[in-house]
């Protein structure tokens, strides 16, 4: 994996992608940047340095739920649940996010 | 804001996030150290994964930040460096909290008596800022007399002839005996209209209130409602709809009980039972009974009304007047000598429901209102001195202050710091005002609404959050005098000077909060002086009776229908068999007792055109003991004799002042007046009494006359008084006990020193002087401390300019001379504005004062006397210290 396939994420993003990988599935903190590595093929990749500060701020704001949980291998981890409220937010983000990229499209392939 | 209150939680499980936060990250590098490169080596791996992971630390504060909440944080310092500099300093914080608890508690304790007599609305009644009570207001003789209860018959006018109003109600407040035989008691009722019930959101806990057909003239249903709980302990809770209940004469069916908590609009305690007020009324033996809601003679009730939500208070009061005219006019047809409208210029005012709230509070409401103003200025005068101790504190620690200003620390900080520490102060000073509070307002409470049950200052929200202000407002005015004088200290200069230079600094901002509490202290203590000497009048004041050794003895008849005869005949045996109860000296039957009871009718003389103008003629009817057994002395003439009977020539008494308005110029003894009506035959007058007071204690000229119960109206002979040989409280309960035996049926009587009754007379004054007093010397204590807190910190900084005087030949008269004069001269600029103050609020207290002037010069004297000595007294121990200066180590220290 070399940096120059990292790409920097849109501001604002990040939320949105963690609000969508837990509409899924409820997951711990490691749980999410895998997922979100290996979907986006190793695009995207959420630094841990941000993805906490993340999960507390979001937490607060009640987009999500933190519970103390077994995993498989019966190890103790941190699982977090989306919320209604993280639900509806999750909406209002993506829709937000369609209307960027339409906009970002026009002006980039002009009809 | 539901972010922020999770931060706020957040910060206070901080800790149990920041161990989740290192397990969860402890996790995520475990994982990754699996992931990435399983199989490799073990040590490789790790600092493989460590260095994907990046900084630790920086993640964990980045997280951390989430719930860290800056103000928080400084707010907990804050409070722990407050907390840690009172506790260095325990003796000016334990005064600061004793002076502020003080405070805040006399502050407490006044509004829970105030809030409890004036201000509380009542429980259940819906929007109780639009109900009112009706009181009438005309004039009589350059008198504006006030009327809280009205009759019958004028609020059936009123109601009809006013259009301000959505519901309007009628109810009277009494004692009547509830229940039969041995069980029967004494107890509060009240009887209201069917209307009453319809102001409050009250559902009946059980049955049903009073319908509007059980609320008619001439005679209502004899149905009763009860209190919840007086049903609850005489009843023990049980079903009792449509059980008989005996109440006064009335024998009720039940067929309610009110909810719990309810009292109506009781001032004091809750009724015990409700009936229809035209129940109550119809079933009053003789006349009253029969023309209550046709004549205007008997005011014994209240009106309460709710004025309709587009009516202003002045538009209703307006539509009021109206209605008062036009029934004043209904009235004077059926009695011509009332004066005419214009004359007496009637008016009715919708008021507050409370009385002490009302247009005429009455004197013992007003004395409460100046007595709460006066805790009010305790407290500031407690909160000027803490300030002081406060700033005595940051001048000293000016250098430090300086230090941390050059050293960063913001400005704002500090002031905060300040804030959170008199914060902390005041919130100590609230607790130990509740302490106060709670024992202070028993004693209050005792002293002005005579109510010995226990106080509930720590569970009354209403008290708690009055208490709670007065202590943050505390908290501001101590706060903002270090914050303004204080912090303000130049950074440079304060650095460069050692603690001699410059350090002895006279505080103008201290010198201007000890004037002014001086000020405060003078204007409480005249007021106490005021007041005590005021108490000192009125307990010399002859009242023309001598109350110490009297009991009086009411017989209550349950309104049992006993013919006048009948009724003569009891009241003679009453008489005959008190007389021979051992221990009586002399007794006597009369007709009103005094401050309780009073009755008036015109007197005709002739000579004088219309005693109509000369004041109100009270009598009073006594049998041949009277004036012995009231200890009344006859000053010309004679009092009642064995030969005064029903059949003699009619006789009469008069009083010194009624002889002197109606015969200046010519002796009384002889004359003929008619009494009743110019028709009647003459009564002579035999004899002139000394005035007494009557009415009340005030009465300045009581035109009073006495006549033989047996030659006048002996039904109306209710009491007897009785004159004892030792004293009477301890006998009251074998002369009831005796005289009750007379009674027949349901009938009983009431047995009370009259003592008692003229200590109630004399109780504003009495509370005034107590109140004032205590609250004055609390204040001339705390203005001492004060003053000598100030003058001796002016001295230990002096020390060094006192050392260099005393080096240059200054004599010990010359350094005490210097140092005291300084207490005086704040004591004196505290005086004089105390004096103008007081001056200010004279015209104010002087109504609430007994032939006392509020501007006595003798008062204001010694006041101000006491207070510059206490002044000299205060500064000179610290000028004693100054006398042992020894310049030698002074002048070398440092």
């Amino acid at each position: 994996m070399t940096p120059a396939n990292k790409r920097d994420l849109l501001p604002g993003t990040l939320d949105m992608l963690i609000l969508g990988t837990l509409a899924v599935q409820s997951m711990h903190g490691y749980g999410i940047a895998q997922h979100i590595q290996r979907l986006s093929r190793d695009v995207l990749r959420i630094e841990e340095g941000s993805l906490y500060p993340a999960l507390q701020r979001m937490r607060q704001k009640g987009w999500i739920k933190a519970q103390w949980g077994q995993t498989p291998n019966n190890q103790r981890a941190r699982y977090y649940t989306i919320t209604p409220l993280g639900q509806r937010q999750l909406g209002l983000q993506e829709a937000g996010f369609a209307e960027l990229l339409d906009a970002i499209g026009r002006v980039m392939r002009p009809a | 804001m539901r972010e922020w209150l999770a931060r706020i939680v957040d910060w206070f499980r901080r800790d149990r996030l920041d161990a989740e936060l290192r397990e969860e990250l402890e996790f995520h590098r475990a994982q990754l150290e699996r992931d990435t490169h399983a199989g490799d080596d073990a040590v490789e791996a790790r600092w493989a994964a460590r260095r994907r992971f990046g900084n630790v630390t920086r993640v964990r504060e980045e997280s951390r930040d989430r719930w860290s909440v800056p103000w928080l944080d400084h707010l907990q310092q804050d409070i722990r460096y407050a907390m840690r500099g009172l506790r260095r300093s325990p003796g000016f914080t334990l005064g600061a909290i004793v002076t502020l608890g003080l405070g805040i508690g006399a502050n407490a304790a006044m509004f829970g008596v105030i809030d409890r007599l004036m201000l509380r609305p009542h429980a259940y009644l819906r929007d109780a800022g639009r109900v009112h009570r009706v009181y009438l207001q005309y004039k009589e003789q350059d008198r504006q007399i006030t009327r809280e209860s009205i009759e019958y018959t004028r609020y059936l006018d009123l109601r009809r002839w006013t259009t301000s109003f959505s519901a309007t109600a009628a109810y009277a407040h009494g004692a009547q005996a509830i229940g039969t035989g041995e069980a029967a008691r004494e107890r509060p009722i009240a009887a209201v209209s069917a209307s009453f019930f319809g102001f409050f959101d009250a559902r009946p806990a059980l049955g049903r209130f009073f319908l509007a057909a059980e609320d008619t003239t001439p005679v209502g249903a004899s149905v009763a409602v009860l209190d919840y709980g007086f049903w609850k302990s005489d009843f023990g809770g049980r079903n009792v709809l449509g059980e008989p209940i005996q109440v006064g004469n009335i024998t009720a069916t039940i067929v309610g009980v009110a909810p719990r908590g309810f009292t109506g609009v009781a001032e004091d305690e809750a009724p015990a039972v409700y009936v229809p007020i035209t129940a109550y009324a119809g079933n009053l033996p003789g006349e009253d009974g029969k023309s209550y809601f046709i004549h205007y003679y008997w005011g014994w009730m209240n009106m309460m009304v709710r004025r309709k939500a587009d009516v202003s208070v002045a538009a209703a009061n307006a539509d009021l007047t109206n209605a008062y005219a036009r029934s004043w006019n209904a009235e004077r047809g059926e009695n011509r000598s009332l004066e005419a409208v214009s004359e007496a210029r009637p008016r009715a005012v919708a008021s507050s429901l409370r009385s002490a709230a009302g247009p005429d509070p009455g004197l013992e409401a007003r004395t409460l209102v100046w007595v709460s103003g006066v805790a009010v200025v305790v407290l500031l005068i407690a909160c000027a001195n803490v300030a002081n101790l406060f700033l005595a504190r940051a001048l000293r620690r000016r250098r430090e202050l300086a230090l941390r200003v050059a050293l960063g620390v913001s400005r704002r900080r500090l002031v905060a710091q300040s804030f959170t520490e008199t914060i902390v102060l005041s919130l100590f000073g609230f607790a130990a005002g509740l302490a106060v509070a709670q024992w202070g307002g028993a004693v209050l409470r005792r002293l002005f609404i005579g109510e010995t049950g226990p106080t509930d200052v720590v569970t009354d929200g209403r008290t708690l959050v009055v208490a709670l202000l007065a202590a943050l407002g505390a908290a501001l005015l101590t706060g903002l005098a270090p914050v303004f004088f204080g912090v303000r200290a130049d950074v440079a200069s304060a650095l460069k000077s050692g603690p001699r230079e410059g350090s002895y600094q006279r505080s103008r901002a201290r010198g201007a909060l000890l004037v002014a509490q001086g000020a405060l202290s003078m204007v409480l203590l005249v007021g106490a002086g005021l007041f005590v000497r005021s108490l000192e009048h009125v307990r010399e004041k002859r009242m023309g009776f001598d109350a110490d050794r009297l009991l009086i003895v009411r017989r209550n008849l349950r309104g049992a229908d006993m013919s006048d005869s009948a009724q003569a005949r009891l009241g003679r045996q009453l008489l005959a068999t008190a007389q021979n109860i051992p221990g009586v000296e002399s007794a006597a039957w009369i007709s009103s007792v005094p401050f309780w009871t009073t009755s008036a009718v015109g007197v005709f003389v002739p000579g004088v055109p219309s005693t109509r103008g000369l004041g109100l003629m009270t009598y009073q009817q006594g049998s041949t003991d009277y004036f012995r057994t009231m200890g009344t002395r006859i000053l010309r003439g004679r009092g009642f004799t064995n030969d005064d009977r029903a059949t003699s020539p009619r006789v009469a008494v008069v009083s010194e002042s009624m002889a002197r308005v109606l015969w200046p110029d010519a002796n009384p003894i002889g004359q003929c007046m008619r009494v009743g009506a110019d028709t009647m035959p003459c009564t002579t007058v035999v004899g002139v009494a000394e005035d007494v007071a009557h009415v009340s204690l005030a009465e300045d000229a009581p035109n009073r006359y006495y006549v033989p119960i047996e030659q006048f109206r002996p039904a109306a002979g209710y009491a007897v008084m009785l004159r004892m040989r030792g004293d009477p409280s301890a006998s009251a309960e074998r002369v009831r006990a005796a005289l009750q035996s007379v009674m027949p049926g349901q009938t009983y009587v009431t047995v009370r020193p009259l003592s008692a009754v003229v200590n109630g007379e004399r109780r504003s004054w009495r509370v005034g002087a107590t109140m004032f007093v205590a609250f004055g010397v609390l204040a001339l204590v705390v203005a001492a401390v004060g003053l000598y807190g100030v003058v001796a910190y002016n001295v230990a900084q002096r020390m060094q300019e006192l050392g260099v005087r005393v080096a240059l030949g200054a004599q010990t008269r010359d350094v005490v001379r210097l140092v005291v004069g300084q207490g005086v001269r704040f004591a004196v600029a505290g005086v004089t504005l105390g004096t103008v103050l007081a001056l200010l609020a004279a015209r104010w207290v002087q109504p609430l004062l007994f032939a006392q002037s509020a501007t006595d010069v003798r008062v204001f004297g010694t006041v101000g006397g006491v207070l510059v000595l206490v002044a000299i007294v205060a500064s000179g121990l610290p000028a004693r210290r100054a006398t042992r200066v020894d310049p030698n180590t002074v002048l070398r220290a440092d």
